[in-house]
Order: C-alpha cells, then sequence, then structure tokens
C-alpha cells in the first residue's frame, strides 16, 4: 500500500470517533449504476470498437460540525469519498489498470482558534483563494484574520492525482500536476454601512508548484471585489506568471442589480492559454499566444416563475499564421425558463464561432412532481459548422423518474439515447438510491 | 450492504448517539397558517396575549420559539373576544431556520415583538416570513462579520437560503463564481462545504462526471451535459484554457490511448488526425501549435520532455529553434540551470 494511501486511511480513522461527539451530521450517500457504450481501437481505416461499460459507484459524503472543545470552536470534519466497480469492460476514465476502485475526493478536519480568528484545514483540500485556482493538494491551508481587516492565508501540500497514483506533471490528471505546491494571499477588506457585503476586499497571492524541483507554475496575483454602491459589484484579477513574465489571465466584471429582478453583467477575459501547462512540459516553450473575451448578460425574473437570460460575447483568437490579423468568434446564449408549483419547463438557444470550428444548437427540458415522484426530460442538440468525425450533429435526449421511497432516501431511473458524431445510436441508463440527511444532537438555541 | 441497507445502519448508529434527523419538510406539503394575524393585531391584541413569552424569559433552554396555544377554546385568551369556538385552529407548520437565536436574550431588551416579526404569517399561507436580517442588523452592526465571513455562530448553517444580494446567484453565474470565489472564498464556505465543490472542481479524483451522476437535475447549469465527447474538440478549441484549469494531460491522453489517438499508444495503429499529414509533421504544424499548444498538449504532453518534440527541435535539431518571440530574453542560462526539461535541448 502505498504511503499516500496509508496516509489517507490513518486520517480518516483518527477521525471517526470524533464524528460522533458533533453536533450536527450531514450524511449523503448514493448508490449507482451506470450502464454506457465507449468507443475502443482506432484502428485506421476500421470502424471503432465497442465496450459496454457497466459501473457500480458508491458516493458517500459525510460532514460533522459544531464540535467544540479544547480552545477550538466550529471543529469540522469533511469526508467526501467513493468506490468503484467495473463489472463488465472497464470504463476508460477508471484512473488505473483495475476494475476495482475507490478514492478520496475530500477528507480534511478544520478548526477555529483564537476566537474565531484563525481557521485550520488539514487534510484533502482544495484551496481557492486569490491565483490558487482551485489547487487540490494533500496538505493545510490556514487563514488568520488580522485588525484593522487585514487577513493573512497561507497553503502547502503535494497536488492532487487520480487514485493516489504519480504525482508528477505528465502524468497526474490533477492539472497543476507537480509534487509540492506552496501559497498564499494577503488581503484587506473594508465594510462600509449598507447592504450586505457593501465594503472593499482588496488582495495579493502568490502560488508556487514544483515537481521534483523543477518549476510547474509560479504566479503572483492581485484581486479585488467592490461595492460601493450596492446594486453594482465589481470584481477583478490578474496572474502573472514569474518564471515567463508575462501576464497569465486578467478577469474584470461588472453585476448591477437594476431591480430585484434585472441583473445586468459585463465581463472582459484576458488569458495565455500556454501559461496553464507545467513549466516542466516541453510543450510550453512553443506558444506565447493570448485571447481576449468580452461581452455580457442579463437576467430579468420577468413573472412570476417566469426567468428570461440571455448573453454575448466576442472573442479574440490568434489568427492563422503568426503575424495575421486576429480571428474574431463569437458565442451567445438565450434561456427561458418556467417555474410554478410542481412544473418546470425551459428551452435554450445557444452557438458559438470559433477559429476551427463552431455550432448552433437548442435545448428543451422539463420536471414535474407528482406527489412522492417525479419525471424529468432533456432534450439537447448540437449542429457543428464543420464536420465532426464526419457528422453534423449530435442530438441526445434524457427520460428520468425519480420516486422518494422514505423521508431522505429517493430512487432515481434514467434512460439516455442519441446520435452523435462517434456513435450512429448510443443507449445510456442509469440508476440510483440516494440518501441524504441532517443529523442534530440537540435544537439550536 | 446496498444504500437502503447502508443508510439503516447509519441511521442506527446515529439514533444510539442521541441524534434525530432535521425536518426539512416542504412547505407545500404541510398544512397551512390558519390564525389570522392581521385581525388581531389591528384590534390590539398583545403577542403576550397568546404567546408564552412569560416562559421564554424564564431562560429555559427547551424553548427555541416561543409557544403557543396548544388548542383554542373558549377559554382565555380567546374568549375575552369571542363567545364561541373560533373556526381556526392554530398551527404549527415544521420549520427550521437554522439560526442560533436566544429569545430570552431579546426580550429582556426588544419590548415589541414587531421590531424583528414585521410580517406575520396570515390564513393560508404555508410559510411565515422570518424577521429579516435587517431586524438583526438594525441593532447588531454586521458588517465587518459580513466582510470577514464570520457567519457562525448567528447562522449555524446557510444552505438552505439563497443569496440577494452581493453573492446573488443568476445570470453568468457559472462564470463568474470564481471570480467571487478569489477576494471571499471563506463567504462561499459559510454556505458551501467543500465536498460541493469537489463534484465539478476535482475531476482528478471525482467517481464520475456530476452529469452521470444527476442527469435528473435539468434545472441546473452543467458544463458538460449531453454528448460531451462528440463536441470537445469544438470546446477545447474554441477556449483552450477552459479544459485546463480542471483536466491534467494525462486524463485527456487516458482517453486518447484508449482509442489510438495518442503519441504514447504508438502500436502499429496509431490514429493521427487527418490534419496530420506527411507535410504537416514535416513542418506545417508551426502555426497550429503556436496558436493552440493545449490541443498538442492533449496527446503529446505524456512522455515528459522525451517526446516527439526533441527529435527535431532539440539544440541544432533540423526543426529549428522552435521559442516564440522574447522567449529567450526571459529564459536565460539560470532559468535553464533550474529546469531539466530545459537541458534535454540544451545540453549545455
Amino acid at each position: 500500500m502505498r504511503a499516500h494511501t496509508l496516509l489517507a486511511v490513518g486520517t480518516l480513522a483518527a477521525l471517526t470517533p470524533r464524528f460522533a461527539a458533533a453536533g450536527t451530521i450531514d450524511v449523503d450517500s448514493t448508490t449507482l449504476l451506470n450502464l454506457q457504450q465507449q468507443t475502443r481501437g482506432g484502428v485506421p481505416e476500421q470502424p471503432f470498437e465497442l465496450a459496454s461499460t457497466a459501473t457500480a459507484y458508491e458516493i458517500l459524503s459525510l460532514t460533522a460540525r459544531d464540535l467544540r472543545g479544547g480552545g477550538i470552536d466550529d471543529l469540522t470534519f469533511v469526508v467526501r469519498t467513493w468506490g468503484a466497480w467495473d463489472i463488465q469492460d472497464r470504463r476508460w476514465d477508471a484512473g488505473t489498470p483495475s476494475n476495482l476502485n475507490a478514492e478520496l475526493s475530500t477528507a480534511y478536519a478544520q478548526g477555529r482558534l483564537l476566537d474565531r480568528r484563525l481557521t485550520l484545514r488539514v487534510g484533502r483540500t482544495e484551496i481557492a483563494a486569490g491565483t490558487a485556482r482551485m489547487l487540490q493538494i494533500d496538505g493545510g491551508e490556514a487563514v488568520l484574520v488580522l485588525p484593522a481587516g487585514f487577513r493573512l492565508s497561507g497553503f502547502v501540500g503535494s497536488p492532487v492525482s487520480q487514485r493516489f497514483t504519480t504525482r508528477t506533471g505528465v502524468l497526474s490528471w490533477n492539472a497543476t500536476g507537480g509534487d509540492f505546491a506552496t501559497g498564499g494571499r494577503v488581503g484587506w477588506s473594508l465594510a462600509l454601512p449598507g447592504g450586505a457585503g457593501r465594503g472593499v476586499d482588496l488582495g495579493a497571492s502568490v502560488a508556487l508548484v514544483s515537481d521534483a524541483g523543477n518549476p510547474v507554475r509560479q504566479e503572483v496575483g492581485a484581486d479585488a471585489r467592490l461595492k460601493l454602491w450596492d446594486p453594482l459589484v465589481l470584481t477583478g484579477s490578474g496572474a502573472y506568471s514569474l518564471w515567463d513574465e508575462r501576464l497569465a489571465e486578467v478577469v474584470g466584471r461588472a453585476a448591477f442589480s437594476v431591480t430585484r429582478s434585472v441583473l445586468v453583467e459585463a465581463d472582459y477575459r484576458f488569458v495565455a492559454p500556454d501559461l496553464l501547462l507545467a513549466r516542466n512540459s516541453i510543450l510550453s516553450v512553443f506558444s506565447a499566444e493570448e485571447r481576449q473575451i468580452f461581452g455580457g448578460g442579463v437576467s430579468w425574473r420577468a413573472l412570476r416563475g417566469l426567468t428570461l437570460a440571455a448573453s454575448y460575447h466576442l472573442q479574440l483568437e490568434p489568427g492563422a499564421t503568426e503575424g495575421a490579423k486576429k480571428y474574431v468568434g463569437q458565442e451567445g446564449s438565450a434561456r427561458a425558463e418556467w417555474q410554478r408549483g410542481p412544473t418546470l419547463a425551459g428551452v435554450e438557444g445557444f452557438f458559438l464561432q470559433a477559429f476551427e470550428n463552431g455550432y448552433a444548437g437548442g435545448r428543451l427540458f422539463g420536471r414535474r412532481e407528482l406527489g412522492r415522484a417525479f419525471v424529468t426530460a432533456d432534450v439537447l442538440a448540437h449542429f457543428f459548422r464543420e464536420k465532426v468525425n464526419n457528422q453534423d450533429a449530435a442530438v441526445t435526449g434524457s427520460l428520468s423518474l425519480g420516486y422518494e421511497l422514505l423521508r431522505g432516501l429517493s430512487a432515481v431511473v434514467t434512460g439516455q439515447a442519441g446520435v452523435t458524431p462517434y456513435m450512429e445510436q448510443t443507449f445510456e441508463a442509469m440508476a440510483k438510491l440516494v440518501y441524504g440527511a441532517t443529523y442534530r444532537k440537540s435544537e439550536v438555541l | 450492504m446496498n444504500a437502503r441497507n447502508g443508510a439503516l445502519v447509519l441511521v442506527a448508529a446515529l439514533a444510539a448517539c442521541g441524534y434525530k434527523p432535521v425536518t426539512e419538510a416542504d412547505p407545500s406539503k404541510q398544512p397551512a397558517y390558519a390564525f389570522p394575524h392581521s385581525v388581531h393585531v389591528d384590534a390590539g391584541v398583545a403577542c403576550a396575549a397568546c404567546h408564552d413569552v412569560a416562559s421564554a424569559k424564564k431562560l429555559d433552554p427547551a424553548v427555541r420559539h416561543v409557544g403557543v396555544p396548544s388548542g383554542a377554546s373558549r377559554q382565555k385568551p380567546c374568549s375575552d373576544c369571542h363567545d364561541k369556538d373560533p373556526k381556526a385552529v392554530p398551527s404549527r407548520p415544521a420549520r427550521d431556520h437554522r439560526l442560533t437565536f436566544s429569545h430570552a436574550d431579546h426580550l429582556k431588551l426588544v419590548k415589541d415583538c414587531r421590531s424583528c416579526h414585521q410580517k406575520l404569517p396570515e390564513q393560508g399561507d404555508l410559510v411565515a416570513a422570518a424577521p429579516p436580517m435587517a431586524a438583526c442588523t438594525a441593532c447588531h452592526y454586521h458588517q465587518r462579520e459580513f466582510a470577514e465571513a464570520r457567519c457562525t455562530p448567528c447562522h449555524t448553517d446557510l444552505k438552505a437560503f439563497k443569496p440577494e444580494t452581493a453573492f446573488r446567484h443568476e445570470g453568468q453565474w457559472l462564470n463568474a463564481h470564481g471570480q467571487l470565489a478569489k477576494p471571499s472564498a471563506e463567504s462561499c464556505a459559510q454556505c458551501h462545504d467543500q465536498t460541493y465543490c469537489t463534484a465539478c472542481h476535482s475531476p482528478a479524483t471525482a467517481a464520475t462526471r456530476i452529469e452521470v451522476q444527476f442527469p435528473e437535475r435539468v434545472d441546473r447549469s452543467f458544463v458538460h451535459r449531453g454528448n460531451y465527447v462528440g463536441r470537445h474538440t469544438v470546446e477545447a478549441q474554441a477556449s483552450p484554457s477552459s479544459c485546463r484549469r480542471c483536466h491534467g494531460s494525462g486524463f485527456c491522453d487516458a482517453c486518447h490511448t484508449a482509442n489510438g489517438f495518442s503519441a504514447s499508444a504508438v502500436t502499429g495503429t496509431l490514429v493521427r488526425p487527418l490534419s496530420h499529414t506527411a507535410a504537416f509533421v514535416a513542418g506545417g504544424h508551426k502555426n497550429d501549435a503556436r496558436r493552440d499548444i493545449s490541443s498538442c498538449a492533449a496527446c503529446h504532453d505524456q512522455q515528459g520532455a522525451q517526446q516527439t518534440c526533441v527529435g527535431c527541435h532539440a539544440t541544432g535539431g533540423t526543426g529549428g529553434n522552435p521559442h516564440p518571440k522574447k522567449f529567450l530574453d526571459k529564459h536565460d542560462a539560470g532559468d535553464r540551470s533550474r529546469n531539466a526539461m530545459c537541458r534535454t535541448c540544451h545540453k549545455s
């Protein structure tokens, strides 16, 4: 058994007795069987082979909160784990060459100390603050709330890979890769009188990831949230690659609540996609292109139960050759959703025009509650500008039936069928039992 | 053990430890409120005439909500005004505000219940409007706690609430939420445990795609809905950075290898994209690699520095200098010594 697996099992074993002392426990369990067809082979001039996968999953989440004592407030234990068994052909994303797999998605202990001013989190966790970019690590994070609105956070750990296998950049499923990560953020916030959230948040951050001592990612960043006037929220962030000495990403967004029912948004994004590759990948030295996207959207709760939304963006992509004029792509979408009592119905339309290809399409969906049962339907269609695998469209549909067996315990079955670029006919089925509940040891006073 | 048996065992274990399930009753399945508050308030009937304020003042730890009469009758308080049994029988639909709040403490300071209970439930209402947070902030200055994301211990669980102000989850929320998380990750954590985030943000450790797990959630915005495999090339080329935020090259290669696309699947049956003609391999790939290197990485990033690019692009190789403009201005000999990958081509 690998050291990482031993560490994870040991952490779980150490945490388990603590669950029994918690004030609140959230439980979520899903037992799921998924049947689908996947392509295999890829022999030139011959059709793909079909693999029929039948995978049984057990997905379990446990959260224990409100544990106090020893000078620690809000001691919390969180675990999300799963096991899977490929009964027939092994699915391509099994993650290992084994038909039987298990994994920890999340497993951490969190406590607050010093009158809740210091938060410590240890275990398998994700780092969201600053320029960390949802880095998933086995390690820890500390957040310290200081006087005068200052806040300091730091993290250290090892980026997570699939099924506790190699963590090196070129083989890891983790987008960051590497075997060591550290970083942090210093922030300052100013609370202003007025509506909830009125004020200013400013921050500077750093994220450093290495792989056997070689650089994977070295970025500094800045971020801001401004709400000086209640209806308007401004956010922005930027990241700069220290290794490549150029901007990795800049994002700005304005959200204006015209009324409680109308939200208007405008956004701008600059990104250098090659800087998302690990710096120890040889592919990181071939490109230094950038893309810019700008546009906006509007959302309107038009009538009782009816919501309308639309968005449109322009995207400036690199031209066909070096020095060529940038290609102007665009994407847009519109959506109407109506909900009244036990009925939900919606329709969407969308399009994408990019340099290589594009599509237009639509979606119809609905849900109807029937006492303890429900039924949902969903049809999605894409029509490609350039053929994909010599096919010009993909259409899929699904029908789900659900029933609440007991309070918190439900059963759902789903059938899907479609015509896609890689499957002349595709069928998929899913059946699951879901249990979810919150348990309390005492009433809140 | 299947899920149902597992759930039963879990429930039994929790019950043995003294836990009880929180009632998450659907308001539409609860009895409607029957008592007409407005008529009585307008008539000047004091709240304490019906509600058991006195017991709440005694700091009884068992009292969470101020009590209402267990049954209406000709007896007091109703008989003070009514000479026959009222038709309406007070009902108490199950509710769970998930707040830490002591009526006992507040009743010492706040004399008028309507200071907080600004809207009372009327006949036919399924849900009683909880006092707005503005009622709390009228006395408690909470902006600092909000800024520091210290919602506990007042809010014990914010999952049931939908933000209406600074973190309004509407419009392009799916694209925008990351921007708000950067300066305010702790604010997100007030409502969402990381188990919620990892369902989408940890593809390396997820059991399966969230769309596979929740096909019935037609109301939710999912990135990979429907036949995503069929359109992933279109999406990846249009927005290469979107894929790379979550997926490492090894993830792409797991499927590409199974289908013979990957450079690591060289077995004599390698399937190259139609664009990869002999001329493309000989040098025609320059522009494609420059404008979208992420697409190259989906198949050619599996062997570290020892892979196909090196054969031609190593120093002195037939492929020439592959670096973009100004690359060498930013990477000197010191960088080459700190990155083993560089030394694959630059031997000295």
